[in-house]
Order: structure tokens, then sequence, then C-alpha cells
């Protein structure tokens, strides 16, 4: 089942690479990745598609705990679609 | 100043007095700086030592442990340490030169790229850019590491911004705090009636309960709610000696009273701790009849494994007086201490040679108050935890969640220093013991009086252990019999040492190594045929356990 994250994140070198190692330890994939800069080039708006097996709360609260991490807010994948 | 300088001014202001390392080309401004500094830096000879000595140094007193590392291989030597501070929720920051920013990314000499080499070993980490940064970052640095879950922290510092100049003035007010701890105690009226209504209520403490400082709000928890506790390995001695109702070490090679006593109970209040797979066993058949209450500062720990009927986030100190109800408990009680004089270890073992489990008894009866004991990991590791028993969980320190070998004497060292007025003992295994036996010459340099005491099977124990029952006792790689003489090892170090096989040397040989003043090594021979029991096979339920008298 795919999920989508909406996540506003500070613009460090490794946010990114952060977002992608936790989200693959944890064991979901990498379904879709957009970025980009906000107007002040200090954050990032960031929308993770993820797709795994295991609830997603698992998820969420491991990316919650990464200091880059400002907000994250769980759209579901059915809402995604909708609003593509 | 130069930056380099800086570091050391913002370690000071943080109360750093000792730091552990090994310099190399890249961190060559900060050594220079170090050279004229009032910080004092201990020369580890391996940086996987040096790291597990400012983990040892954070766990014995509580502060933030600090080490430092040169690029490339002086930094991913760090990782095995960082991973284990990191699993073992351990406040240490790791300062690592990176070679200058002019040649970074084209493969330089001792070049690694250690911020991407560090994601999955640390709580967070930097890549210092500017020298203007350099303070903030290192401030956020140790913020971080000790505030909510500790953990550690890497801050890799190029060469160019050690050495660039900048203006200083050290201001403790601008040194970031710690954040806030948010504590929500929305659910403490549930985990209230849940407590009240137990009529088999279980306490399973963590290490979370000593690194939130409740240790007193813990046994006023006790005293006012009596129920029968257990701990994990990292929190052996949160409950007082004299509390009746202990059982001991849950889990793999935990106590028959705790496992069996936790699988009948109906209500589990987990404080500080998550439900590790050591700990549980079979998850499905884990404490199958009770509900949870569930106690942590780590929102991601809440239904990570097992489902919480009451999950409470937050200041642990705040948390226990708020969720006390009241036990009404008395025939679970006794029962509790009936499984618990039922099981109890049996020291009588027959023939000379000298019974690890007793030895080990009888050094924590004989240890002085207070002191640490610092152990490897591996057989020996699991019969200190059975049969030593501890005062604080400062006093006992064990690579619990990555296990790893090669910590114990390292740990020692930087233990030592943290309480220079307690006595410091290293249990190693003959297999761990060589893993960073190296440090024998940070110990020797700085006349450190650590005890070092090696239990020798001559064998890699534990993983012998599951060659003979799980794996048609087919010991691959697991004969270590062609061992160095420990005793003359040491004496290459200027560390006197003795070597026992008897039973009836094991007193006069504790006694002879506590009344010498320096460093020690007891070398203490036993039999490879005796195992860890009991123990929980892989799969099965806690209760399922196979008792000496099965094997």
């Amino acid at each position: 089942m795919n999920h989508v994250l909406n996540i506003t994140a500070t613009n460090t070198p490794a946010v990114v690479e952060r977002l992608l190692q936790v989200t693959r330890y944890r064991g979901y994939e990498l379904a879709g990745l957009q970025l980009t800069p906000r107007s002040d080039a200090k954050s990032l708006n960031i929308t993770l598609t993820v797709s795994g097996d295991k609830p997603i709360h698992l998820l969420t609260s491991q990316l919650h705990k990464l200091y880059d991490v400002q907000q994250l807010e769980l759209v579901s994948a059915e809402l995604a679609v909708l609003s593509a | 100043m130069k930056g380099a300088e800086l570091v050391l001014q913002v370690l000071q202001q943080h109360g750093v007095d000792s730091i552990f390392g090994y310099p190399g080309g890249a961190i060559m401004p900060i050594y220079d700086a170090l050279y004229q500094s009032d910080v004092k830096h201990y020369l580890c000879r391996h940086e996987q030592g040096g790291a597990f000595s400012a983990i040892g140094y954070a766990r014995a007193s509580g502060k933030v442990g600090v080490c430092m590392a040169t690029s490339g291989p002086g930094a991913t030597n760090l990782i095995t340490s960082l991973a284990d501070a990191m699993l073992d929720s351990v406040p240490v920051v790791a300062i690592t030169g990176q070679v200058s920013q002019a040649v970074m990314g084209s493969d330089a000499f001792q070049e690694i790229d250690v911020l991407g080499l560090s994601l999955a070993v640390t709580k967070h980490s930097f890549m210092v850019r500017s020298v203007e940064e350099l303070a903030e970052t290192l401030h956020q640095a140790f913020a971080i590491a000790k505030s909510g879950r500790p953990g550690p922290v890497l801050v890799d510092i190029p060469k160019d911004v050690q050495l660039a100049e900048v203006a200083y003035h050290s201001e403790p007010a601008t040194a970031a705090k710690a954040a806030p701890i948010y504590t929500s105690l929305a659910n403490a009226g549930k985990a209230r009636s849940l407590i009240a209504a137990a009529k088999k209520p279980m306490a399973y403490i963590g290490g979370g309960v000593h690194m939130a400082g409740a240790m007193p709000q813990l046994q006023q928890f006790l005293a006012a709610n009596p129920m029968p506790s257990v701990t994990t390995l990292k929190a052996m001695g949160s409950v007082a000696k004299d509390n009746a109702h202990y059982l001991g070490m849950l889990g793999m090679h935990g106590t028959q009273a705790a496992n069996l006593a936790v699988q009948q109970c109906d209500l589990l209040i987990c404080l500080g701790a998550r439900f590790d797979d050591r700990v549980t066993g079979n998850l499905q058949k884990f404490a199958p009849h009770a509900k949870v209450i569930h106690v942590d500062i780590d929102p991601a720990e809440i239904n990570k494994v097992r489902f919480a009927d009451a999950a409470l986030l937050g200041d642990m100190k705040q948390i226990l007086p708020a969720i006390s109800a009241g036990t009404d408990c008395a025939d679970w009680l006794s029962h509790c201490v009936q499984l618990k004089q039922q099981h109890g270890w049996r020291y009588d073992h027959p023939g000379e040679r000298i019974y690890a489990p007793l030895m080990l008894k009888q050094l924590s009866e004989r240890m002085p108050d207070n002191s640490v004991v610092c152990c490897d990991v591996g057989q020996h590791q699991m019969w200190v935890a059975q049969h030593m028993r501890f005062s604080s969980p400062r006093n006992h320190l064990s690579s619990g969640g990555l296990g790893t070998m090669g910590f114990g004497l390292p740990a020692a060292i930087g233990a030592k220093l943290a309480r220079p007025q307690d006595t410091v003992i290293t249990v190693s295994g003959d297999g761990s013991f060589m893993m960073n036996v190296q440090e024998l010459a940070t110990i020797k340099r700085f006349r450190l009086p650590v005890k070092i005491v090696i239990v020798d099977n001559q064998r890699l124990g534990m993983v012998k252990q599951w060659q003979q029952l799980f794996f048609n006792e087919r010991y691959s790689e697991t004969d270590l019999s062609d061992n160095p003489d420990f005793v003359a090892l040491a004496a290459a170090f200027a560390i006197p040492g003795h070597c026992i096989t008897r039973k009836d040397e094991v007193e006069s040989a504790l006694e002879a190594m506590f009344t010498w003043p320096g460093p020690y090594l007891l070398h203490v021979c036993i039999d490879d045929k005796d195992n860890v029991w009991p123990l929980v096979p892989p799969g099965a339920a806690n209760e399922e356990m196979i008792t000496e008298a099965q094997a």
C-alpha cells in the first residue's frame, strides 16, 4: 500500500539521504520523491511516497525524530490521487 | 583565535574535562590547540577503544562523553562504538577531522564520506562548512546528545575550518540548552485504573528510568504500589537490593522466576524499556495475559513491537508519581516470592575446577561498595548479570543493544577516569579481551588502577554453546585453545597478574587483586563445558527455558 508524506525539512546537505535511509532501514520502499526549495531556500518541501505492508506509524514516528524534519503530514494514498 | 582553539573553548564551556582520542593529519590543528589546553586528553591506541572509553565515561558519570579522531581510518574506526552508543542511548559527542574543503570530494588522502557513514549510527551528525558556524554547531551537538532519549552526535570539521581565524568570546548563556521534555499525562488516569484493577501486576524496568534520573521515583512507586519487578540488562541495579519482590533480569538468559512471573502477569508496566527481542523471546507468546502500560521518552518506541493499552510519553520523574494507584495483590506477591525461592541459583558445582557463577558471586560480595563492573560480551557477560549485584545501573556497564565484544576494557578506562574514587573492574572473556587488548597501553600510560578479570574457557563460549545446542556440535572457529599467556601479556604492559584454575584459589586471588594498589589482571581458567543457564531457545516462549538439569 502506498502512503504519501508531506514533509517540510531544513535544507541541509544530508537531509534527503536521512529520509531515504530511515525509509529503507525501517522496511519501506520508495515509490516517489519530489522536492522543491521554499522561497527562502532554507527549507525544502518534500513529498515522499512509500510502500510497505507494515503500519505507516512505524515509519512516521522514526522520521519525526530526524532533526532536519520540521513538519510531517501523512496524506492517504487515495487523497493524493484525487489531488494530483 | 583559530577554529581549533574555539573547539576546546566550547568543550570547556560544556564542562568537558576529559576527552579520548587519537591524532592524525586532518585533526592536527585541534591537537596543536590541545597542547596548551586545560582539557585532559587520554590517548587511546585505537579509535574504537577511545570511543568506548567515552561511552564508559558517560555511562558511569551521567555526563556527555567526548572522543576525537582524524579523517578516513580514524573516523571509520569510531563507527562501531557510535553504533553501540546509539543502541544503548549513550550521550557521546564525536569530533572528527576532515580534509580541507578545497580537496573534499576528490578522493583525497584519508578522505572518506564520514557524514554519510554516520547516518545509521548517530542520533544526528554535522559537517561544519565555515568557522562562523562552528561554535553554534558544537553547542547543538551537546544539546542533542543529552536531550530526550540520549545518543551519539558526530561533528565533522574540515581542516581549513580548524585553521580559520574567528572572533569568539565564550558566553555560557549562548550555549544551546537541551530542549525541554514534553510530558503528557493524558493517559495517567487510564494507567491508574489498570494498576488498581490488576491482580497480577509486574514492573518491567529498563535503562530509561535511571537515565531520566528517576531512581528515587521508582523506589517510591514500588513502595506505594507493591508489585514484583524485573529488569533489563541495562537496568540491573535499578531496584533496591533489599526489595523482596525483585526477581532479577528477564529474557533469554533471565532468571526462571522473572520469566515465569512475566508470562503469568495480567499487567506489564514497561518503564523506559523497548521490548527487545532478547527480552521477549517469541513476541506473540510474550506475557500473553498482560495488558501493557508503556512509559518512555521516545514516541517511536510506543506500539513499535507491543501494543500499549496506556502509553505515557515524557519525563519519567513526573510520570511515575502520576500513575501511582495502590495495588492489592498479596497472593500474587507471595506466589512470586515462592517462584524466586523455588528457582534460586545453585552454586554446588562438583569438582575442583572454578565455577564462573560462583566466582562472580564471590567477586560481587568482595568488591567495595559502589564498584563499577564493565563487561564484555558473551557467556561471562550473562553470568555477571545473573550472579553479581549492583546498587545502581551506573555501576554495571554492559554492551546491551549492539552486543559489542571489546567493550569492557576501554569502557573501564572511561569509568575509572569519570569516578577515580571508585573501584573499577573489567570482567572479560578470553575472546572479547583480545578485541581491544591494545588499550592495556592506555592503562599503563596513565597508571589507571583498573582490575581485570578474564574468564577463560579457551572458547568463543556463547557461540560454542549455540553450536552445541543448535548446530549439531559442529564447533566451527570457536576453539581459542592457543590463547596467549594472559599474565605474561599483562606483564608486557607492566601490569601484574596471576592465574588460577581451582575453586580453593579464588578467595585469596580476589584478595590479592583488591589489595594491590594498581592495575591487576586475574586470569581465571574455567571448564569449556560450562554453559549459561537457563536459556530460552530461539523462537520459544520465555517459559520454555532450557535449564542445566534438562541439558
